[in-house]
């Protein structure tokens, strides 16, 4: 990629990202509500909601850390889509960014309990709380699996692992290494923190958790932001294990496919309890990822 | 429904906004409770609509008071009602918000709502049925294209008016109790 290219696509890939997201939001609500036998919203309705929250007149504000929380966790997320590989695009990738996405994916997490904590209200507090603690529940699996495919793969460059991928669909990661990739689609939903691992905004129990204060403006970032998350995370799933893709219909085909699976299982299953979630997240993802790490080091040696 | 209207929506986004995306806080103060969760579900399903339960008013610009309303209950839905971003829609949703309904008669019960909150649309019943909701809903549709619903506008202007009124009932340590943030300043 020349520079130029390079320039182009860290201003381009956000927008498409959003209009990914955006879109997958649309359809995930259209599809649960099939599911449920429901007609449901248009497939476009989050749209029409982000457009009246960021023409709603008045917007509370609540000092200037909830002001700057929100958007250091919007900076975060567009900084950590730009070191994905979104089929065959990377902007900012060089060698090396898998270990910078494990520092960066935690920053938008941090800016928005920044922006929640400084709200005041205590529903919020326990929705940072509940979110922190699920976020050490899926960070000790998910950390294990990067360090399989770092072994097995022997670089700690993304772009460079896809490519190894390329060649067929066996040498895509899910055959490579199948207990990482179970390990990793176990913890896919606590990462993206849909159902059965909504906890942090349970809004039948905590009044929607950390988004509570957030109105207009506030709550159409929030917004923005979960959808960029979702993005990021999906984009990692078929990076690592679907083998990524040559250009960006199919990349965005695999990530349809892994959401919608996500949106099958969130459907039907009612939410988990936090102590729940924590002992699921430290068991079976955890077994898998530990059993897939001893055998690519066993294998490999 | 011009919903998929694309000229007018890009004429008038923020109408078009306001119009297909009223989420609900819904404030079931007694009866209601039995109308209203079959219309958010699978039975009516009013997601169709756009009108979606919101956990929070911060979130939320429809604002459903449903059932007779006590004085206790004022309290909670001024204090509601103020956190909530302009603009704001409220509907009262049975008779008893409009008069008292059975209870006119009881030491408790505020009978005409509209003294102490601006009321944009009544259902009157005891009670309506669940479709009235989506009546009330295309019909609010209709007030917001005209520009006929101003029940936040008049709240700021008369802010006087509703006070006195609020301070008759709830005695002024409630006035003093309302925090600035959520202040309506005239």
């Amino acid at each position: 990629m020349t520079i130029w290219m390079r320039i182009v696509w860290i201003a381009v890939l956000p927008i498409v990202a959003l209009l990914i997201s955006v879109f997958f939001m649309g359809l995930s609500r259209k599809v649960i509500a099939r599911v449920q036998r429901r007609y449901g919203p248009p497939i476009y309705q989050p749209v029409i909601d982000l457009v009246k929250l960021f023409t709603q007149h008045s917007n509370i504000s609540h000092g200037m850390i909830f002001d700057m929380g929100l958007i250091i966790a919007l900076a975060g997320s567009l900084v950590t889509l730009l070191f994905i590989p979104v089929g065959g695009i990377h902007p900012l990738s060089s060698s090396g960014d898998l270990l910078v996405l494990i520092y960066l994916m935690l920053i938008s997490p941090i800016g928005v309990a920044l922006s929640a904590g400084a709200s005041g209200n205590p529903n919020a507090s326990i929705g940072i709380s509940r979110k922190l603690t699920l976020a050490l529940g899926y960070e000790v699996p998910f950390l294990l699996v990067l360090l399989t495919v770092m072994t097995q793969g022997g670089t700690t460059s993304l772009v460079s692992f896809v490519q190894g991928q390329s060649t067929s669909i066996l040498s895509w990661g899910l055959f490579r290494f199948p207990l990482s990739a179970i390990a990793m689609f176990l913890i896919l939903p606590v990462m993206l923190g849909i159902r059965p691992f909504d906890i942090a905004g349970a809004p039948q129990e905590i009044a929607s958790g950390p988004q509570v204060e957030f109105g207009g403006k506030y709550l159409a970032l929030a917004s923005i932001e979960h959808g960029l998350h979702l993005f990021i995370v999906i984009a990692l799933f078929v990076d690592l294990f679907l083998g990524g893709a040559a250009n960006l219909g199919t990349f965005f085909l695999k990530m349809l496919l892994v959401f919608l699976i996500g949106v099958f299982i969130g459907a039907v299953y009612p939410r988990f309890r936090i102590d729940q979630a924590l002992k699921y997240c430290w068991k079976w993802p955890t077994l898998f990822a530990l059993l897939g790490l001893i055998l690519v080091m066993i294998i490999g040696s | 429904m011009d919903r998929a209207d694309i000229k007018k929506a890009l004429k008038d986004p923020h109408k078009w906004g306001e119009k297909y995306s009223l989420w609900a806080t819904y404030f079931c103060t007694g009866c209601g409770i039995m109308e209203i969760p079959p219309v958010l579900t699978a039975r009516w399903d009013a997601e169709r609509f756009g009108v979606k339960p919101m956990a929070t008013p911060r979130q939320s610009n429809l604002f459903l008071i449903t059932g007779y309303v006590s004085i206790k209950t004022l309290r909670a839905i001024i204090l509601s009602y103020e956190q909530m971003p302009d603009p704001k829609y409220t509907v009262a949703f049975g008779s008893c918000p409009i008069d008292g309904g059975l209870y006119h008669t009881s030491y408790n019960t505020v009978n005409h709502l509209d003294r102490y909150l601006p009321i944009d649309g009544w259902i009157a019943g005891c009670m309506p049925r669940p479709e009235a909701i989506f009546i009330a809903v295309t019909k609010l549709w209709k007030m917001i294209d005209g520009e006929m619903v101003d029940g936040y506008k008049r709240y700021r202007e008369n802010i006087d008016y509703y006070r006195r009124n609020q301070e008759r009932v709830l005695g002024k340590e409630f006035i003093d109790s309302i925090p600035a943030s959520t202040m309506v300043k005239p």
